[in-house]
């Protein structure tokens, strides 16, 4: 039971994580209408950004300033390179952030070498919360839960009960009315794209030390965001919420389960058969626990197209 | 160009390559023989992404469907019987076609952005699974197998593989091309123009959808079973996303509104990792900036060129284009030999070795480090200046280029039709992927 | 007497709380030219989203040919013989006008997944697509691509496009936007010599086309028929002229 409920809170902390990355990436995707295939690199530049920064200014400066230079990043992306190809239509705009990932990652690999560095929470932080089960829960799992959180309640009182919040939504639904009403859609635009990759990066910072920091993270990460995007539905940030802690929670749980489908099978009494066919059949769970994920957008795709809190069908 | 001389250039093209063994060394043929694969694969992933203006993010796993398929038949088979080696490939066809059918199912329920995360999800499924499934794709060290003599030929020498693998790679090219000849091929088109319209007019856009990714992946499923028999093995690293990257860059690099202009693009860059791995480690850095800048300035890719540079004559005449031509060339070179050097040089400074010799003499000034069989000093500002002049002469000689062509623009006395003047916005701007439906 | 073509019944329509169609009843006799008229946002176009299948009604019911075909698919009605057009251009921009029609005329001849053989031998629908680029006079222009066309030449593709089907009931929605005088005289004689023995539903403004192109015209007005009936009933209907045509009501 105790394995059960360390399970499920790390599923939570692993899928507010994934909401973190997966919110912007939205935002940036009702605002604009393209995906941006670079998002999950600025989580990328975030880990990276803290992890040189942290030797000079220390882990907490280092967690604040990184994620400011990614939103930096993120601005120079829309400004310099998304606004010259908007003239060329939403396949184009996809094209061109897939190539800018894919700079990112070997220019990481060339500053930083084609291995995960040594980025790691400081000592000080290192401790556990609470004993569960015989087994320390590290407190930093809960700190990155609640980073999660707070970010969470802050963009949707920023963009619900302020002026600027108004301002955004009504660029994000009707852009050129709220142009004809004065307002400085591509302001708008710019900061929206800041934000949302500023808090991409804000993720990585505060993720990379725990897990690891490597240049294959974007990959990694970006793969999962877009399918708790497909999951719950693009444009949704409750879809989002949703389909993130979804697949935190079940990936999590897959991982402590050491059965296999034969097993399954064994209980109908057919399991010698299972075991002898092999393959599928006989490999674990646990070591599934990768692939459930876009088992699940597959399963999704077929029954319930437009996502979980999409537009049916 | 006219029909005659599109045939006649093709035929020359087909008259080197068979020509290719006397011509080259072996390891430039090994190179071609890399160089003919890519070139299939990105001209079948060109029917789903150009054509049919479907992105595809992983069409490495139809590729590597046909690859291990292919690899397990050599098994099996032993290149006897119904299958002897040169029929092998049909293998590779036959499972890219069900597989890529089944994920084109799935796939192409939904359209644009999300038709893009699912082909890629579905990518990374495979990759994921693989290496937990030993028995189909080998582990780490693959499957591997050996090419079994066939009709008179032993498949020993580089030669007679470069040969098989060249024809058929022609023969699917060829049979790529009769493809656009067809309803379905036409059909293609339109799906990339308007699925909706299509729906309107009574066809079943799923369905035509599935066909495209089916034949997409069974001439990808070719491509992967043709570099099987080259190599001999098959390893599950190819279903790595590098090899889809590599995909795409290739195609709209070469240009994907010419018939021809993916197999090029992939030809080319091919030949340049083949060429350049071995003087520089930072060769996929140089070629996402070449595909960012393509896609940023030239977005009909390398294969638009003499379109554009065709209507640019006609319009100027070629004594006044030809400063202009000059100017944009030699920009061009200025600025990538400026980038390349920076590069190196970063690449140097930030390597491993480097690091760790800096690390262990601390207090002593950074060795030098070695570029085109010179030492520079990264402490001096000498070294940095090289790459500084270079990029500020291009961006210069951007700047004139650019006063150049608007002198022209301004100077013509014949008013634009409607296409051009769209077209001589930059110096090439011809839009050429479609909205996402 | 004989059953309608088409039969709308209590056709509603609702976007969120915003109701567009509220209760539309309305027949078409068969071989009837029947024209739609009404003030912009009274949801013309909207009823032609829903007879099309492009939107699925909230309630109500549409009988096409005796066949329910509310909330179909768009393939599925067009295969039972209800063909439309689009009011804003809805072309193969990049492809030649040729190409465009072509595309239309092969679906009519079965032709979805064939890739063994080459379109271009096809004698058949050669010239299927040579009649209709004859019919809207767009021989010219056959090479052309459809997205560099003058406005009302795309307007003229639209309609070729429509009828290739050889459809039992056409949609025509505002086939002669953009259109100069004597292209829409031309445009309104194709229409009617080419809906012979068809059923046609016309949306346009032109009233000078409306009233003698047509047999009967209806007036919707707030996404409800508010009259039914030939043009000179109509011209004559106090509420038509109050709420459309602009005259006073009361003299």
């Amino acid at each position: 039971m105790d394995q059960f409920l360390v399970s499920l809170m790390n599923g939570v902390v692993y899928g507010l994580l994934l909401f973190m990355v997966s919110a912007g990436l939205t935002l940036i995707f009702g605002m604009m209408g393209v995906l941006n295939f670079a998002h999950a690199s600025f989580y990328m530049l975030g880990a990276y950004f803290a992890y040189t920064l942290q030797g000079a200014i220390g882990f907490w400066a280092a967690i604040v300033v990184s994620p400011v230079l990614v939103g930096l990043v993120g601005v120079g992306v829309e400004r310099f390179f998304l606004r010259r190809v908007h003239q060329y239509g939403h396949a184009h705009e996809l094209l061109l952030t897939f190539g800018l990932s894919f700079i990112v990652a070997e220019s990481i690999k060339l500053f930083f070498g084609n291995y995960p560095v040594d980025y790691r929470i400081p000592a000080a932080l290192d401790v556990s919360a609470f004993t569960i089960g015989g087994a320390q829960y590290p407190v930093y799992r809960l700190l990155m839960g609640g980073i999660a959180i707070a970010m969470f309640v802050v963009i949707y009182v920023l963009l619900t009960r302020t002026r600027v919040g108004i301002v955004v939504r009504s660029a994000i639904h009707k852009p050129r009315m709220a142009e004809a009403l004065g307002h400085n859609v591509p302001l708008v635009f710019m900061g929206v794209f800041g934000v949302g990759a500023a808090l991409a990066g804000l993720a990585g910072a505060v993720a990379g030390a725990f897990y690891t920091t490597n240049p294959n993270m974007a990959l990694e990460l970006g793969v999962m965001v877009f399918v708790v995007v497909v999951v719950g539905g693009l444009g949704s940030l409750g879809g989002a919420m949703l389909a993130s802690l979804l697949i935190g929670v079940v990936t999590s749980l897959a991982v402590g389960i050491d059965r296999s489908l034969a097993d399954l099978l064994a209980l109908v009494g057919v399991g010698d058969w299972a075991q002898g066919v092999g393959g599928l059949m006989t490999l674990k769970i646990s070591s599934l626990s990768a692939t459930i994920p876009f088992a699940l957008m597959l399963l999704i795709l077929l029954v319930r197209p437009g996502g979980l809190m999409g537009e049916k069908g | 160009m006219t029909m005659k001389t599109t045939l006649s250039i093709v035929a020359a093209g087909v008259a080197l390559l068979l020509a290719a063994p006397v011509l080259l060394s072996q390891g430039l043929l090994n190179a071609a023989v890399q160089m003919l694969i890519a070139a299939l694969f990105a001209s079948a992933y060109n029917v789903l992404c150009g054509q049919a203006g479907m992105l595809s993010f992983g069409h490495a796993a139809y590729f590597g469907v046909g690859a291990f398929a292919t690899v397990h038949a050599m098994n099996a088979v032993g290149g006897a019987g119904l299958l002897p080696t040169p029929l092998l490939p049909l293998v590779g066809a036959g499972l890219g076609l069900v597989f890529g059918g089944v994920a084109g199912w799935f796939a192409t329920k939904r359209t644009g952005t999300y038709f893009a995360m699912i082909t890629l999800a579905i990518a990374e499924l495979v990759h994921s699974l693989a290496p937990h499934l030993k028995g189909l794709f080998g582990g780490e060290a693959g499957v591997s197998s050996m090419r079994m003599p066939a009709w008179g030929f032993d498949f020993g020498s580089t030669t007679q593989v470069y040969y098989l693998v060249l024809g058929w790679t022609l023969l699917c090219v060829g049979l790529l091309y009769l493809y656009t000849r067809t309803p379905l091929g036409r059909l293609t088109c339109g799906l990339r123009e308007n699925s909706q319209r299509l729906r309107f007019l009574g066809y079943d856009v799923h369905g035509l959808g599935v066909a495209v990714f089916a034949i997409s992946a069974m001439f990808s499923g070719v491509a992967g079973a043709l570099q099987v028999l080259s190599n001999e093995s098959a390893n599950y690293v190819v279903f790595d996303p590098a090899l889809s990257a590599s995909v795409i860059l290739n195609c709209f690099i070469g240009g994907v509104s010419v018939f021809l202009g993916p197999a090029l693009g992939a030809a080319l860059m091919t030949f340049f990792g083949y060429a350049m791995s071995d003087l520089t480690r930072s060769w996929l850095l140089y070629q996402g900036i070449l595909f960012v800048l393509v896609m940023l300035f030239m977005p009909a890719g390398l294969a638009g060129l003499p379109g554009t540079l065709g209507r640019l004559r006609r319009r100027f005449g070629l004594a006044r284009l030809l400063p202009l031509v000059l100017l944009s060339v030699g920009a061009a070179s200025l600025l990538s030999l400026g980038g390349t050097f920076a590069v190196e040089l970063l690449q140097r400074v930030f390597s491993q070795d480097y690091r760790a010799a800096v690390q262990m003499n601390p207090g002593v000034a950074w060795p030098d480090v070695t570029l085109l069989s010179r030492a520079w000093s990264p402490g001096s500002p000498a070294t940095w200046a090289v790459p500084a002049a270079l990029f500020a002469v291009g961006l210069a000689l951007v700047w004139f280029a650019r006063r150049l062509h608007r002198a022209l623009e301004e100077g013509e006395s014949a008013p634009p039709s409607v296409a051009s003047a769209s077209a001589s916005a930059t110096v090439v701007n011809v839009p050429v992927t479609r909205s996402l439906a | 007497m004989t059953e309608p073509v088409l039969r709308i019944r209590g056709l509603r329509k609702s976007f969120g709380p915003t109701e567009i169609m509220r209760g539309v009843d309305l027949d078409l006799v068969n071989a009837e030219r029947h024209a739609l008229i009404g003030p912009n946002g009274a949801g013309k176009s909207t009823l032609f989203h829903l007879l099309s299948g492009h939107l699925a009604p909230s309630a109500g019911e549409i009988v096409f040919d005796g066949r329910s075909i509310g909330g179909r698919t768009p393939q599925a009605i067009n295969r039972l013989g209800l063909a439309r057009s689009f009011q804003i251009t809805n072309v193969f921009p990049k492809l030649s006008v040729f190409e465009n029609i072509r595309l239309a005329v092969m679906r009519v001849h079965g032709l979805q997944y064939s890739f063994w053989k080459f379109i271009d031998n096809d004698r058949v629908i050669r010239r299927e697509t040579e009649r209709l680029l004859e019919l809207v006079r767009l021989t010219a222009r056959a090479a052309t691509l459809a997205g560099e066309m003058a406005y009302s030449e795309q307007r003229s593709l639209e309609i070729a496009m429509t009828l290739a089907s050889d459809p039992r009931l056409i949609l025509l929605d505002e086939p002669m936007a953009g259109m100069a005088t004597e292209e829409t005289h031309y445009t309104a004689q194709l229409i009617r010599e080419v809906t012979k023995g068809r059923t046609l539903m016309i949306v346009e403004h032109d009233m000078d086309v409306v009233f003698s192109l047509s047999d009967r015209i209806s007036v919707l007005v707030y996404g409800q028929v508010i009259a039914t009936g030939t043009p000179d009933e109509i011209r004559n209907d106090a509420r038509v002229k109050e709420a459309y045509l602009g005259e006073e009501a009361h003299a």
